[in-house]
């Protein structure tokens, strides 16, 4: 979008009048003319002419119209790639809005017109096209100087740079939301603060936490109040049931019904009982006349039984002493033949006996003749047994005289065997002397001539020599000492162990062995000899022969033939033995036939008065006779008086109501009229708790306190849920603007510095300048690695980088394809003579492609500037 | 002669109304105790010296002391209105304690009939039906087939649901419809139901003298009514009792209405105070229409006796001026844009929806407050 022409109709200044500002071209134009000209008013125009809606009446869109009134009117002509358009609008009065294209047609009028334009700037303003304009009041320098009037001079000079920073800002705002953004968001930090704590609980002092602890504190009067309603309600009900049941106890027919049940009960129990007195008397009698037929029955009986019992006593009697006779009888038959056989079992014994005596005597002559040869014999061998032992004591002391054995002669053997060895090493040491005489001579050593053979000399020894003299040969001390000592002490030991061989010498050992050899073969000889004389050794020998020779002294000739007594003898014990059993068996039988005899004898008097009690008992038989015929005459009578008695009291229990019944029923009356009475007076005592109960709680008014709890309860939910509902919107909207926030600030400042850096290298090479994250804001200036913050650079450099700003912005849009004319309204009021050159330099570089208007009062200064110098038209209206 | 009384029914003396704010809390309570007042006057004004109360003249078996005898002795104070009485399904039979006590402490004027035996009127008969329980469970009406003297008029007195009376949605009663021809009454008097309505020829509900819900259109009030003799059809006209009006206000809106005057075309005019309001809007409309309906029910409220406002029906409609009116570009347009889709999404929850319009609302009204 290129502005191609400017109209203003009856705007402040120009009232009545129509101002014109026409045959705007590309790039920059500038409008250079004093003060109070109307410059700003052209500004204001056209902002009116995009961003106000026709039908707006504000603060702003008043500020348009002069001091005499009417509406203002304003048109801009706009070239867009499809041709020129003219955008007009009136406001406050008869307002409207219109776009004429290219051809003078009107293609959109009021809203439809506003729409256009919303959409010729983008889709719903989505840019900050309010960035693009800078208003005027950069005029003024900051003035030097202490006074009043510099200092307000000064003060305003910075809030004109405030000014045109904050309108940087405000654009950036535009994008963000900005400060509107702040606003609304405190606003709902605020309206949640009120409510809910951070964490989105109900705030203490809040409404929400009013509504809800007024809803738990309601629920919890409401539960403390519910069941005491509800037991209202029960003692309702219950005293309800009380009171009919009193009712019903109370009612007279009820009543008299109890009555009557219990009379009548209590008279069927009478009726019952007397009747039962009657069964018990009948009973009575029917058991009399029973025992009195019983009694008589016995009494006949008895009669009869007494009869019998003397009739059988006096025969028991009789038998008795039959059987005592015959028991006496056989008993002395059987002592008879107890004292026979006693005498033949002694007649049995006295033969045997004498048989035995005799078989004695010939045994014991037998014997003894017998003994005498064995005593002779056992003299014979007991004089051989004594020689022999003699002989062998004799062997052994002998024996025992040698003294050596086997073992001594070892060890006198190895001892010799040992001086010979030691002999022979002496020897084989020892200084040998051999000597060799001359014809004739004989050489001796102690006087034994010396052979020819090598003498070896291990002591000082002393050889004559015939003819010579005398040899001593002395194989000196230091050669034989340990020999010799070894030699002693192995003479020492054959010495010894000669002497335990009894012998001086080995071969006399050696023949005392031999010798004792020979004793012990003989010894052993003799021993065996003995054995066999005496095996049971000498001494049994002896006692056996001192025995024999005691057995030898009985009589030397025997009576008569033990052997033909033996069969005799055999025979006459057989006879005792027998006759001895026999006496035994005869005499147990005449013991027990005695003893047999004896208890019939018992039996026959205890019989005999038996007899005489049964009859004693039983009286006189014939008067016992009319007794018995007496008592069995009259039980027939007492039989049919028996059972009209039985017949009576059959016929009265047969008729006998049940008197246990009678009784229960009689009971259960008594009892249902005490548990009514009792029912009664439960019932009564209930009902006066329930009575106080009752008005106790309808005192209350617990209902109605309950219900009116109950829906200041519901309430208090309800507006709980409101003010939780309340939060939910608020939480949410606040999230909807972080989000939004975010979003803008994400996707404007990219773009932003990417654009704005190549305008800031022109003013400051190698700066780069940076915004802030959180306020949006031009914040650091960074030249030469040297970060300075925004706000202590000077005037000049904070103005011109908010110019810069806003056309980096321009270009954004212009290469988004969205070109937007930039005006400058007397900005660059603070930059020195350099920065404004390369301001300028950077305003033709943008203006390349963009519109740039530039209105100005300081011609002189501007008019380096270069560009396109525009007019304005003002005529009337 | 013609006999003249005026028929009522569910006064629900007591009746607590917990939900709402003590200042008309108090207001309801006392509005239903002077109704013994009003409907004496009312009897008087049209020659009746007879009141009949078809039950539920207690909203609670067990009443407060102080509601029970500020009753009784406002009814004492009507010295020359006889009140005749059936307890209904609130202040049944079973409610001994309260029977017991209306008996030991009611005026002579005041006569509880617990029993359905015909009561003579004076020539005519007066045949009640009082309720014996809660919910008794069977047509207690049918003791109105009570013979009375031949030639007298007949006059029923019962309490409950009529059969086809609530057969749409509702459990149905069992009071035949057509009770009053089958006993020969020439009028049957009802409580109950808490609207004023005629039932048939002779069979009345007088509704509740003074309202207690939103629930009923017709104004409170009981029924005068006249009975000439024997077989005369009733005359029947409906006296207006009530204090505090109870008024469901409904607007529906579309997008281009101007919703501040539409609630203002539906708000009672006159006796605001007297008023409990219930609003709820439904339809559509802009987010601008609706803060200004919201700031208008914030201004016209605090005239009311009670107001409530339900707009969780109104969805807004989706007008780009709306946004505007937030901001016409940048972030918070695009805010304002985002929670409207969201408010919009068929395929949201409906509570996520029902946040993102409000959260919604708030940002325009918080941005009408500081505006671009």
């Amino acid at each position: 979008m290129k502005l191609r022409s400017v109209e203003l109709v009856n705007i402040r200044r120009f009232a009545g009048q129509r101002a014109t500002l026409d045959a705007i071209g590309d790039g920059i134009a500038v409008l250079s003319e004093p003060n109070e000209f109307g410059k700003s008013t052209f500004l204001d125009a056209i902002q009116a002419l995009f961003f106000a809606p026709h039908r707006q009446n504000s603060d702003f869109t008043r500020s348009l119209r002069p001091h005499s009134g009417g509406a203002p009117e304003a048109a801009v002509e706009i070239e867009l790639p499809d041709g020129r358009f003219r955008l007009h609008k009136r406001w406050l009065s008869r307002p409207t809005a219109r776009i004429t294209d290219p051809a003078g047609r009107m293609i959109a009028q009021d809203d439809e017109a506003e729409a256009w334009i919303d959409r010729l700037l983008g889709a719903g303003l989505a840019g900050p096209s309010g960035l693009l304009w800078v208003r005027q009041g950069t005029t003024m320098l900051d003035p030097e100087g202490t006074g009043p009037r510099e200092r307000a001079e000064r003060e305003r000079g910075q809030a004109v740079r405030r000014d045109l920073l904050s309108s940087v800002a405000g654009e950036i705002e535009a994008m963000t939301g900005g400060r509107r953004m702040d606003v609304l968001r405190d606003r709902v930090e605020a309206e949640l603060a009120r409510l809910a704590t951070a964490t989105l609980k109900p705030k203490a002092t809040g409404d929400w936490s009013r509504a809800v602890d007024e809803a738990a504190a309601l629920a919890r009067a409401e539960a403390e109040l519910a069941p005491r309603a509800k037991a209202l309600s029960a003692h309702l009900v219950r005293r309800a049931e009380v009171q009919r049941a009193l009712a019903r106890l109370s009612d007279p027919g009820v009543q008299a019904e109890h009555r009557d049940r219990l009379a009548s009960a209590q008279a069927a129990f009478e009726a019952a009982r007397a009747h039962a007195d009657r069964v018990r008397q009948a009973e009575a009698a029917d058991r009399l006349a029973d025992l009195t037929e019983q009694a008589a029955r016995q009494d006949a009986e008895r009669l009869e039984t007494l009869a019998h019992t003397a009739g059988r006593a006096e025969q028991a009697a009789r038998d008795a002493a039959a059987a005592a006779a015959a028991a006496r009888e056989r008993a002395d038959r059987l002592a008879e033949h107890d004292r026979a056989a006693t005498e033949a079992e002694e007649t049995a014994d006295r033969a045997a006996a004498s048989l035995r005596a005799r078989l004695s005597d010939a045994q014991r002559a037998q014997l003894a003749q017998a003994a005498r040869g064995q005593a002779e014999e056992l003299g014979r061998r007991l004089d051989r047994a004594q020689a022999l032992a003699t002989r062998v004591a004799e062997d052994r002391a002998r024996r025992m005289a040698l003294a050596v054995s086997p073992r001594t002669l070892a060890t006198a053997e190895a001892a010799q065997a040992e001086v010979l060895r030691l002999t022979a090493l002496a020897g084989a040491q020892a200084v040998t002397v051999q000597a060799r005489p001359s014809q004739g001579s004989q050489a001796t050593m102690g006087g034994v001539p010396l052979g020819d053979a090598p003498l070896p000399v291990t002591e000082p020894v002393v050889i004559d020599l015939p003819g010579f003299g005398a040899l001593r040969v002395d194989p000196g001390p230091d050669r034989t000492d340990a020999t010799a000592a070894a030699r002693k002490a192995a003479g020492d030991a054959l010495a010894r162990a000669l002497a335990a061989c009894g012998a001086g010498t080995l071969p006399e050992a050696r023949d005392r062995l031999s010798e004792a050899a020979e004793i012990d073969r003989q010894v052993a000889q003799n021993e065996a000899r003995l054995a066999e004389v005496a095996p049971a050794g000498l001494e049994a020998l002896r006692l056996a022969a001192a025995r024999a020779r005691s057995e030898a002294a009985e009589p030397a000739e025997p009576a008569e033939d033990p052997a033909a007594l033996e069969a005799p003898l055999a025979v006459a014990e057989a006879a005792a033995v027998e006759a001895r059993a026999k006496a035994r068996a005869d005499h147990a039988l005449a013991v027990e036939a005695a003893k047999d005899a004896a208890s019939a004898a018992g039996e026959h008097l205890s019989r005999q008065r038996a007899a005489q009690e049964a009859r004693v008992a039983a009286g006189d038989a014939s008067e016992l006779d009319t007794r018995m015929a007496a008592a069995s005459a009259g039980l027939p009578a007492l039989a049919v008086a028996r059972a009209q008695a039985r017949k009576v009291l059959d016929d009265l229990r047969a008729t006998a109501p049940d008197l246990a019944t009678a009784e229960a029923a009689l009971a259960r009356a008594r009892t249902a009229a005490e548990a009514a009475q009792a029912e009664d007076r439960r019932l009564r005592e209930e009902l006066a708790g329930l009575n106080a109960a009752i008005g106790a709680l309808a005192d209350e008014g617990i209902e109605e306190r309950l219900a009116d709890i109950t829906g200041q309860r519901a309430a208090a939910e309800a507006r709980a849920a409101r003010y939780e509902a309340e939060v939910r919107a608020l939480v949410r909207l606040r999230s909807a603007l972080e989000e939004a926030r975010t979003r803008a600030r994400d996707t404007y400042l990219a773009p932003v510095l990417a654009e704005l850096q190549p305008l800031i290298s022109i003013l400051h090479p190698d700066a780069a300048l940076h915004i802030d994250d959180q306020t949006l804001l031009p914040a650091v200036l960074t030249r030469a690695g040297q970060a300075e913050a925004l706000d202590i650079l000077s005037g000049g450099t904070r103005e011109q980088i908010a110019i810069l700003t806003r056309l980096a912005f321009a270009r954004l849009f212009a290469r988004t394809g969205r070109p937007v004319p930039v005006i400058l309204d007397d900005a660059l009021v603070h930059s020195d003579d350099d920065r404004i050159e390369a301001m300028f330099t950077a305003l033709h570089r943008v203006a390349r492609d963009q519109q740039v208007l530039v209105f100005t009062c300081r011609q002189r200064a501007f008019a380096a500037l270069g560009g396109e110098r525009l007019r304005v038209r003002v005529e009337p209206a | 002669m013609t006999l003249r009384f005026l028929h009522t029914s569910d006064l629900h003396l007591g009746r607590a109304f917990g939900a709402f704010p003590e200042g008309i809390r108090n207001r309801l309570r006392e509005a239903r105790h002077g109704t013994i007042a009003r409907l004496a006057a009312a009897a008087r004004a049209g020659g009746a010296r007879v009141v009949l109360l078809a039950g539920d003249t207690f909203d609670a078996e067990t009443p407060a002391p102080d509601t029970l005898r500020q009753a009784l002795r406002a009814m004492a104070d009507e010295a020359d209105t006889d009140w005749l009485l059936i307890p209904g399904n609130h202040d049944s039979l079973a409610a001994t304690e309260l029977w017991r006590r209306v008996a030991a402490d009611g005026p002579a004027n005041l006569r509880v009939l617990a029993t359905p035996e015909p009561l003579d009127l004076g020539g005519s008969w007066l045949l009640p039906a009082p309720c014996t329980a809660r919910r008794p469970g069977r047509d207690l009406t049918e003791a109105m087939d009570a013979p009375t003297p031949a030639g007298a008029p007949r006059i029923g007195l019962g309490h409950g649901a009529v059969t086809d009376f609530a057969a749409e949605g509702g459990t149905p009663g069992i009071i035949p419809p057509d009770r009053a021809s089958r006993s020969g009454l020439d009028y049957l008097a009802l409580g109950d139901w808490h609207g004023q309505i005629q039932v048939g020829p002779a069979t009345w509900y007088s509704g509740t003298p003074e309202a207690d819900s939103f629930k009923h259109v017709s104004p409170a009030g009981a029924l005068l009514v006249g009975l000439a003799g024997p077989g005369a059809v009733a005359q029947v006209v409906p006296v207006a009792t009530g204090r505090l009006v109870w008024q469901a206000c409904r607007i529906d809106l579309l997008p281009d209405d101007d919703a501040v005057a539409r609630l203002r075309a539906v708000l009672p005019a006159e006796r605001p105070r007297d008023h409990l309001v219930r609003l709820s809007a439904t339809g559509r409309t802009t987010l601008a229409e609706r803060a200004a309906l919201a700031a208008a029910i914030v201004r016209a409220a605090p005239d009311f006796g009670w107001f409530e406002a339900d707009l969780s029906a109104l969805s807004v409609a989706a007008m780009p001026d709306d946004l505007d009116l937030i901001d016409r570009g940048g972030a918070l347009r695009q805010a304002a844009e985002r929670l409207m889709a969201e408010a919009q999404d068929a395929a949201q929850p409906a509570d996520a929806r029902d946040t993102a319009a409000a959260a919604l609302s708030i940002l325009f009204a918080l941005a009408q407050e500081d505006p671009a």
